[in-house]
């Protein structure tokens, strides 16, 4: 049995179904992300687990235990939330230390676990300042204390660094992971942005309109995407509409291209197109790879990563170069030829 | 150029103003000062104040009325607080239906809820003006709903500044159930909004006449008025005395309402 288990959860507002058919089972101590655009369902399944929302139907156990329907202060989860939600009539040491002050645990205990969640979150003698004389990032630092401080057995976070600046988010994602590994504690982290996903997940979970696509690594995602949504939504990806030649072989043509798909599946005549990730084209020809050439539409530098657009009979294809000094750009209007690798390739 | 000469044009004009709404204000209670110190002929004197001081009814309808503020404002925030509170977090779509009852204290005037509540409790079988301690019951149910505009309007305020949501759900996720939520997390965060809610009813309460003369109870308010009607110097000492004590408990209920070193809060919204 799995420790937490989510098993045909659905949820409706009125006719419109928020979340629907989710199942999923979570190890011990896994992180698992839920990835998907706003409206996709992942923070109403998030709020589920938590006991905000009730399922329409469905059930969540943790560790055996029907926790469906039971209030959320009866289910011993710790939550981060994305505004804080620190109690701004407390100090920060008050804020960490009310849960324990809810479970009537003693003053000598409350203030020991006070000061070992201070180190951990590094605000040592930051416990007497109040939340508004705080920053943003530290504020979440004592949110996540807080969450932390009872002990929970699942730790969930609802987009919690989506109000800090880039920089802060990227220090504080690799904080939160730590301190994940370091406490062991089984965690589910909601967010929209792709790059924390697949920076912290062991798991991530995609989901689109209420439904789940992709549950898989980081790896599985980003690399063997089961569906166009998946395909798109995580990472840029290129897909060229191709002429099946051999579905047998996975021989296709973009326009007077002869190609070979990597991964293919059954071809049964339906319109196919070739997906294939901008990293995953180089320029030149390259014998023994698929080889493709156009004129250079576009060029756009994104910091270490310069992003050149051709078109390939009428359809943009973009790769992405880093941006080395030796590198030379190639000029637009300029007919340019790219390759890639046959095994790097699929047919969606 | 032009900026500095409008910003002097301007300045000159909010100081006009200033000094008008502060002469507006106070110059009466400057006459009413002076007029209070002249009850012996040729001299400033205080007789008016020791007459006043030493009548017991004076002292008897100042307790009686501070007690009520008091009592009213405790009541009404523990009935309007919760329900504010819940109809921000389960039931958003009464709030217009609500807000259209709370100012009902202005539609309907004060002389017709009197003698509405005469009529309804004056006989059997909810009859509660047989005794003081019952028509008391009944004042303090009036004084509620005659400072229910102000004391709703001033939680409401104060509800929109904190987070309800998030904060009611975060308390919960530690554990705490909807009182501990109630008294741990909603009261201390609305204490501004409550005191300024307070500080109004505590006034309309003091200044009230027709309730307290209609059930005849020993309130300030019926006992300014039936000194104004017989006596010239001691209702005006009366008026003076009554606003520097009710300014004083003002202070005392500012005074033990303000918290620690909260200071500007903010909830991370």
């Amino acid at each position: 049995m799995s420790f937490l288990q989510l098993t045909n959860i659905n949820k409706k507002f009125g006719s419109t179904a928020a979340v629907d058919n989710f199942n999923l089972a979570v190890e011990q101590g896994e992180f698992i992300s839920f990835l998907g655009p706003s409206g996709c369902g992942k923070t109403t399944t998030l709020r589920m687990i938590a006991g905000f929302e009730y399922p329409t139907s469905g059930s969540i156990t943790l560790q055996g235990n029907d926790l469906t329907f039971t209030p959320p202060n009866k289910r011993n989860i710790g939550m981060v939330f994305q505004s804080y939600a620190l109690f701004p009539n407390m100090t920060v040491a008050q804020n960490i230390g009310y849960g324990l002050k809810i479970a009537r645990k003693s003053k000598e205990a409350i203030e020991a676990r006070i000061e070992e969640l201070l180190t951990l979150i590094h605000m040592e003698n930051m416990g007497a300042r109040y939340p508004y004389q705080l920053s943003g990032g530290q504020q979440q630092r004592v949110a996540l204390a807080r969450a932390l401080a009872i002990q929970p057995q699942v730790l969930l976070l609802d987009e919690p660094l989506s109000a800090l600046d880039a920089k802060i988010r990227v220090e504080l994602r690799h904080e939160i992971r730590r301190i994940q590994q370091q406490l062991d504690i089984t965690t589910i982290y909601v967010t929209h942005d792709q790059e924390e996903a697949l920076s912290l997940s062991d798991r991530i979970v995609v989901m689109n309109q209420g439904g789940m696509e992709q549950v898989g690594t980081p790896d599985q995602i980003y690399n063997f995407p089961e569906t166009e949504f998946v395909a798109r939504f995580v990472g840029q990806i290129n897909l060229l509409p191709v002429e099946v030649v051999n579905p047998r072989d996975g021989v296709i043509k973009i326009g007077d291209h002869l190609l070979r798909a990597g991964r293919f599946g059954k071809l049964n005549g339906k319109p196919v197109r070739l997906a294939i990730r901008p990293e995953e084209l180089h320029p030149g020809y390259l014998e023994g790879s698929n080889n493709l050439s156009g004129k250079v539409g576009s060029i756009t530098y994104l910091g270490s990563i310069i992003r050149i657009r051709v078109d390939v009979d009428g359809n943009p294809v973009s790769l992405d170069v880093f941006n080395e000094r030796k590198f030379k750009p190639p000029s637009v209007g300029e007919t340019y030829q790219v390759n890639f690798p046959v095994e790097a390739s699929w047919l969606i | 150029m032009d900026k500095s000469l409008n910003s002097k044009r301007v300045t000159g004009w909010a100081l006009f103003w200033t000094i008008a709404a502060l002469l507006y204000f106070f110059v009466p209670i400057y006459g009413t000062l002076d007029f209070s110190l002249r009850m012996k002929r040729g001299e400033i004197s205080l007789m008016a104040y020791q007459i006043v001081f030493s009548d017991p009814r004076f002292l008897e309808s100042f307790r009686y009325s501070a007690l009520m503020g008091v009592i009213t404002i405790i009541v009404s925030v523990l009935i309007f607080v919760p329900t504010v509170y819940w109809i921000y977090l389960k039931l958003p779509h009464i709030r217009p239906v609500v807000e259209i009852i709370t100012i009902m204290p202005f539609i309907v005037p004060v002389i017709v809820y009197v003698f509405g509540l005469i009529r309804t409790f004056g006989k059997p079988p909810f009859q509660l003006t047989m005794t003081p301690f019952k028509t008391d019951i009944l004042m303090l149910a009036g004084y509620i709903v005659i400072s229910m505009p102000y004391m709703y309007r001033a939680i409401d305020v104060g509800m929109r500044s904190i987070d309800v949501r998030s904060l009611t759900e975060a308390a919960q996720s530690l554990g705490s159930n909807w009182l501990q939520v109630l008294f741990n997390v909603i009261f201390p965060n609305l204490r501004i909004a409550i005191l300024s809610g307070a500080l109004i009813c505590f006034a309309t309460v003091m200044g009230e006449l027709i309730l307290g003369d209609f059930l005849v109870r020993p309130a300030l308010g019926p006992y300014m008025a039936s000194i104004g009607k017989t006596k010239a110097y001691e209702p005006a000492a009366l008026s003076i005395i009554s606003y520097v004590l009710t300014w004083i408990s003002l202070g005392f209920i500012q005074f033990f309402s303000h918290g620690g070193d909260t200071q500007q809060q903010i909830t991370g919204r």
